[in-house]
């Protein structure tokens, strides 16, 4: 337990240095803020620069707060995921490469404590940024489209937090199996958009995915997702974080060999 | 009025982008080199807006 809290110590120091406690968050921010407001200009911003013929008129649907809301996580699904896979493609094929990693295992390490301790700085900085972008996303949308019904929006932001802690687990094992941080990110981006676009194609046949809870958690706007179907899917979920963390832990172990002195 | 209160709304981002430029930057100057010329990334950051500083944490600075 010492040796976890020394090195979840090194971990938070780090992202202090490298400043990702600060800029993964703004993104987010910055991504939550622009969907309302460019939603909400939308006409103005067409008729500025849409180049439409003289006296066209579009009558466009004021969104509902809800759209706007899933529109946010869209966003999250596209360059949310891009930034945090990015962020963290190095977590350990890049200490490996530095000579950190040199240091770290001449002496007697428990690769648990080690795997995990990066493992948990890196979801507390992607949960902190999501929640961050969605709340002041929020902020926005009910400044300009009007309220959301508490419980509804609750469910959904834990619903795509579970989705997110599965993508930073797969980034992590990615990072502690491949040899440098361009294959970790290549493989976990591979592995994330891949298996999405497969969900999406043949995926009304099995409605239990983890793939699929995104969709459940913008489904909590509407009629809310089938109960059955979603505990299943989050149950799986939890299930694979818990094997990659597992998975995680042995690579690291078994790859420690191939350090670069 | 329409244009004024788009202003209102957008100081937020401005705000988060001049923070993301100065800490982009602070960085820079300190760190002792990165991928690619210094002042290259300088300007990038000061030019190309809100995905500059972002892709000099990405790509440039040399976290490894």
């Amino acid at each position: 337990m010492n040796q976890f809290g020394v090195l979840l110590k090194k971990e938070w120091r780090e992202n202090l240095r490298n400043y990702k406690i600060f800029w993964i968050p703004a993104v987010f921010i910055l991504l939550g803020i622009m969907e309302p407001v460019s939603n909400y200009f939308l006409p103005q911003i067409l008729d500025s620069v849409g180049n439409l013929p003289e006296g066209t008129v579009l009558e466009f649907p004021v969104p509902e707060p809800e759209q706007v809301m899933a529109a946010i996580m869209g966003q999250y699904q596209l360059l949310g995921l891009l930034i945090l896979v990015l962020a963290y493609m190095g977590t350990i094929a890049g200490e490996r490469k530095s000579g950190t990693a040199t240091l770290l295992y001449a002496r007697p390490l428990s690769f648990s404590a080690y795997f995990i301790s990066k493992w948990v700085m890196a979801q507390i900085i992607a949960l902190l940024s999501v929640w961050l972008g969605f709340l002041v996303g929020y902020y926005y949308t009910y400044l300009l489209f009007g309220s959301i019904d508490i419980m509804n929006l609750l469910r959904f932001v834990f619903t795509y937090s579970l989705w997110v802690l599965l993508v930073i687990s797969i980034v992590l094992a990615a990072s502690a199996w491949m040899p440098n941080a361009g294959l970790a990110a290549a493989a976990s981006l591979g592995i994330i958009i891949i298996s999405q676009v497969v969900d999406s194609l043949l995926g009304t046949y099995w409605p239990i995915s983890p793939l699929k809870l995104s969709v459940y958690a913008a489904s909590w706007f509407e009629n809310g997702p089938d109960m059955a179907d979603f505990w299943w899917s989050a149950g799986l979920a939890v299930v694979l974080i818990a094997f990659l963390l597992l998975l995680g832990i042995f690579i690291s172990s078994r790859k420690a060999a191939s350090t670069k002195v | 009025m329409e244009e004024s209160k788009l202003l209102l709304l957008l100081l937020p981002v401005f705000i988060i982008q001049l923070g993301l430029m100065i800490f982009a930057l602070v960085d820079l100057i300190k760190i002792p080199y990165t991928n690619g010329p210094k002042w290259m990334w300088g300007v990038i950051i000061v030019v190309v807006n809100i995905i500059g500083p972002i892709l000099y944490f990405v790509i440039g600075r040399r976290n490894y």
